[in-house]
C-alpha cells in the first residue's frame, strides 16, 4: 500500500510540473505572489532551484504536514477547501457503502439460497438495470418524482438555510445515498448470489446439514460466512466506482462535496486542486482496500496479510 | 459416410442464433444504429434549427419527443446524438482494447520485469475512479470528440490487459508454442500470429462490454459539461440539459428521451456481450452457474435457453 501511494504521489507531482502553470503560484498565496521582486527570493526560499527529486520530497513533507498549497481560482488554501468539502462526500459515500453492502448481502443470500425464487428473479432484473442505466439518470428520476412531483424530499443541496442539526440534514441525504446505493447494489447482489450458490454445493455444507444443524444456522454460519470472501474482494474493486459515481451524484443533487470541487477545478483548470484532490482520492481508496483486506483476513483465517489470495 | 461436417465458426453462429437475449440485443443495436444513420430521413427536422415559435414544447405528433428551450426538435437531436455517442463508444472501446491486448500479450508472454511493471502501472490506474482519471486528462488535453476517445482509450485498457495476460500465461506453456520456439520463430511472430488468435474470444466479449461502458461514461462526462463540446449533440450532451433544476422539474422530455436511448442501446449491447460470452467461452458459463441437482436437471431439459437469462 505504501509503495503504491508513493508511486501515485510521484506521478501526480511530476505531472503537475509538466503542466503549463508555474507551480510557484500554487504554493504561495496570491497576495505574496503579486510583488515580482519578492518572487526570486521566494523561489529560492521555497526550494524551486533545488533538484526536482529534492523538491518532490519536500512536497511530500509539506503534504504530510497538511499544507496542500493554494487554489489558483480562489486563492484559498486547499486544506480549507478540503475541510469544507470532504465531510460531505464522506457522509455520502460511507452511507451508500454501508447500505448497499448490507442490502446486497441480505438479498444475495436470500436469492442464492432460493435459486429461481422471487427474490432471485428480482435480483436478476435489478442487475440488468444496474448495468445499463447511467446512475445519474436514476438520480434525476428520483429527483423528478420524489422531490418535485410529490415533494417528499428536498430537491438538492446538503442543508437548507437555517437548519443545523443532523436530523435536519437527514432528508437531504436520502435521495443521493439511494441513487449511489442502487448503482452499487446491482452488481453486488448478483455477485453475492453467485458466491452463495458456489458455497452451498460444497461438502462442508452437506456435512453441516447431516449433523442436523437447523437450516438457518447452516445458512448463516457456514454458507454466508464462507461466501463473504469473494464479495469483499469485489467491494474493494468497486470502491473507485463508488467515488466516481459520487462525482455524478453530487452534480445531480448539487451536493457540495469533493466531486463537485474536482468538476469545478477541471472546468477552470485549477491544477493544484485537481492534483491534491486526486491524490487524496487515490490514497483514500488504497487505504480502504487495505481495510477490506484486514476484514477479509478476520473473516477467513486461511487468508492472512502478506499471503497471496487463492 | 455422408455425414455433414460443420465448421467451428458455423457452430458458434448456430449457438448464438439460439441465444434469445443475444439475438434481441443484436436486433436492438441494428435498429438504433439504422435510426442514427438515417437521422435526416426519419426525424424530418434539422437538429440545430432553432425555432423561436415552438420552444419547450412537450411531446406531440409534430415533435415526437418535444422541443428544447431553443426550439430544437429533441427526437432529431437524439438520433443525431446517437451517431456521436455510438461512434465514441465503439472507437474508444476498440483503441482501449488494442492497448490492453498488446500490453497484455507482452506482459503475459515475456513475464519477468516487464510483466511486473505493466501490472503495477495498471494497478495505479485502477486505484483512481475512472471518471476522476478521465477528468485529470481532460484538464491537460481539453474537450472534443477525438480527445474524449483518446482519453477513454488510455484510461480503460487495464481490464483487457489482465484478461489477455492471464490467457497468455496459460497458453505460453502449450506444446504448439514450444514447437514454435523450437522452429526459431521470433517472439513477435509467436505472440501475434500464433497466440493472439487463440485469445480472440475474450477480447471480443471485452470489446462489446466496454462499448456499453464507454457510452455510459460519455453520458456522465458530458452531463458534467466536460465531455464533447455542447455544439456537437451526443446523448450525454442532451442529458446535460438536466443540470438545470427547472429542466428536471418541468421539461422531463429533455432528459428522459436521451436516457431511454442510452438505456435501450446499452442493454442491447450488454445482451449481445453476454450472449457472445456464453457462445465463445463455455468455461465462464459453467463457472458462474453452480449446479444444484435440480438445476442440473432443469438445464438438461431447457438447454441453452435458460442460460441466456442468467
Amino acid at each position: 500500500m505504501i509503495p503504491m501511494a508513493l508511486a501515485i504521489s510521484a506521478i501526480i507531482f511530476f505531472a503537475s510540473r509538466l503542466s503549463p502553470i508555474d507551480p510557484l503560484n500554487s504554493l504561495i498565496s496570491p497576495d505574496a505572489a503579486s510583488d515580482p521582486t519578492n518572487l526570486a527570493i521566494l523561489k529560492e526560499r521555497l526550494g524551486f532551484n533545488d533538484p526536482i527529486f529534492v523538491q518532490y520530497f519536500n512536497w511530500l513533507l509539506e503534504i504530510s504536514r497538511g499544507n496542500f498549497g493554494y487554489s489558483i481560482q480562489s486563492g484559498q488554501p486547499i486544506s480549507e477547501i478540503l475541510a469544507l468539502r470532504m465531510p460531505a462526500t464522506l457522509e455520502l459515500v460511507l452511507a451508500a457503502l454501508i447500505i448497499s453492502t448490507t442490502l446486497s448481502l441480505l438479498i444475495g443470500l436470500v436469492a442464492g439460497s432460493n435459486r429461481g425464487g422471487l427474490t432471485d428473479k428480482f435480483s436478476r432484473a435489478l442487475a440488468a438495470i444496474g448495468i445499463s442505466v447511467p446512475d445519474f439518470f436514476i438520480g434525476l428520476a428520483l429527483l423528478n418524482i420524489l422531490a418535485y412531483r410529490v415533494s417528499w424530499f428536498p430537491t438538492g443541496q446538503r442543508i437548507s438555510p437555517g437548519q443545523v442539526t443532523f436530523v435536519d440534514r437527514l432528508p437531504h441525504l436520502i435521495l443521493p445515498v439511494a441513487t449511489l446505493s442502487i448503482a452499487m447494489l446491482a452488481v453486488l447482489i448478483r455477485y453475492t448470489r453467485n458466491s452463495v450458490l458456489d458455497t452451498i454445493n460444497r461438502d462442508f455444507v452437506k456435512t453441516a446439514r447431516s449433523k442436523g444443524l437447523p437450516e438457518w444456522k447452516v445458512m448463516w454460519s457456514h454458507v454466508f460466512r464462507n461466501s463473504l470472501g469473494p464479495v469483499m474482494v469485489l467491494i474493494a474493486f468497486r470502491l473507485p466506482l463508488l467515488v466516481g459515481g459520487a462525482v455524478l451524484v453530487e452534480a445531480v443533487f448539487q451536493w457540495p462535496g469533493i466531486g463537485d470541487t474536482i468538476v469545478e477545478a477541471v472546468t477552470v483548470s485549477d491544477y493544484p486542486v485537481i492534483m491534491v484532490v486526486s491524490l487524496l482520492i487515490a490514497v483514500a481508496i488504497l487505504f480502504a482496500s487495505f481495510l477490506v483486506d484486514i476484514a477479509k483476513s478476520i473473516l477467513d483465517p486461511r487468508v492472512r496479510l502478506g499471503a497471496t489470495i487463492e | 459416410m455422408n455425414e455433414k461436417v460443420t465448421s467451428t465458426s458455423r457452430l458458434l453462429l448456430n449457438n448464438f442464433v439460439t441465444n434469445v437475449a443475444g439475438m434481441c440485443g443484436l436486433l436492438v443495436i441494428f435498429l438504433v444504429i439504422t435510426a442514427a444513420i438515417f437521422a435526416e430521413q426519419i426525424s424530418g427536422y434539422d437538429p440545430n434549427l432553432m425555432d423561436g415559435m415552438s420552444t419547450s414544447l412537450p411531446p406531440s405528433t409534430d415533435h415526437l419527443m418535444g422541443t428544447d428551450q431553443l426550439g430544437r426538435d429533441v427526437f432529431s437531436r437524439v438520433l443525431y446524438g446517437g451517431r456521436n455517442s455510438i461512434l465514441i463508444g465503439i472507437t474508444a472501446s476498440f483503441f482501449g482494447n488494442l492497448i490492453g491486448t498488446v500490453l497484455g500479450a507482452i506482459a503475459g508472454y515475456l513475464g519477468g520485469k516487464i510483466d511486473t511493471l505493466l501490472i503495477r502501472v495498471s494497478e495505479i490506474f485502477m486505484t483512481f475512479p475512472q471518471l476522476v482519471l478521465v477528468l485529470i486528462f481532460v484538464t491537460f488535453m481539453g474537450q472534443g470528440v477525438s480527445n474524449v476517445i483518446i482519453i477513454f482509450a488510455i484510461t480503460g485498457w487495464m481490464t483487457t490487459l489482465r484478461l489477455v495476460r492471464s490467457e497468455f500465461l496459460s497458453l505460453r506453456e502449450e506444446a504448439f508454442v514450444e514447437a514454435d520456439r523450437a522452429f526459431g520463430f521470433s517472439k513477435t511472430r509467436i505472440i501475434f500470429r500464433h497466440l493472439l488468435p487463440n485469445t480472440m474470444s475474450p477480447i471480443v466479449v471485452a470489446f462489446t462490454i466496454n462499448t456499453a461502458i464507454y457510452i455510459i461514461a460519455e453520458a456522465g462526462l458530458s452531463f458534467l459539461g466536460l465531455g464533447v463540446p455542447v455544439t456537437t449533440p451526443t446523448w450525454g450532451n442532451l442529458l446535460s440539459a438536466a443540470q438545470a433544476p427547472v429542466v428536471v422539474e418541468q421539461y422531463w422530455w429533455l432528459w428522459v428521451f436521451p436516457a431511454v436511448a442510452i438505456i435501450t442501446f446499452v442493454t442491447g449491447v450488454n445482451f449481445v456481450g453476454d450472449g457472445l460470452r456464453d457462445v465463445l467461452d463455455p468455461r465462464q458459463r459453467t463457472k458462474s452457474k453452480s449446479m444444484t441437482m435440480s438445476a442440473t436437471l432443469k438445464e438438461k431439459f431447457f438447454g441453452s435457453r435458460r442460460q441466456a437469462n442468467d
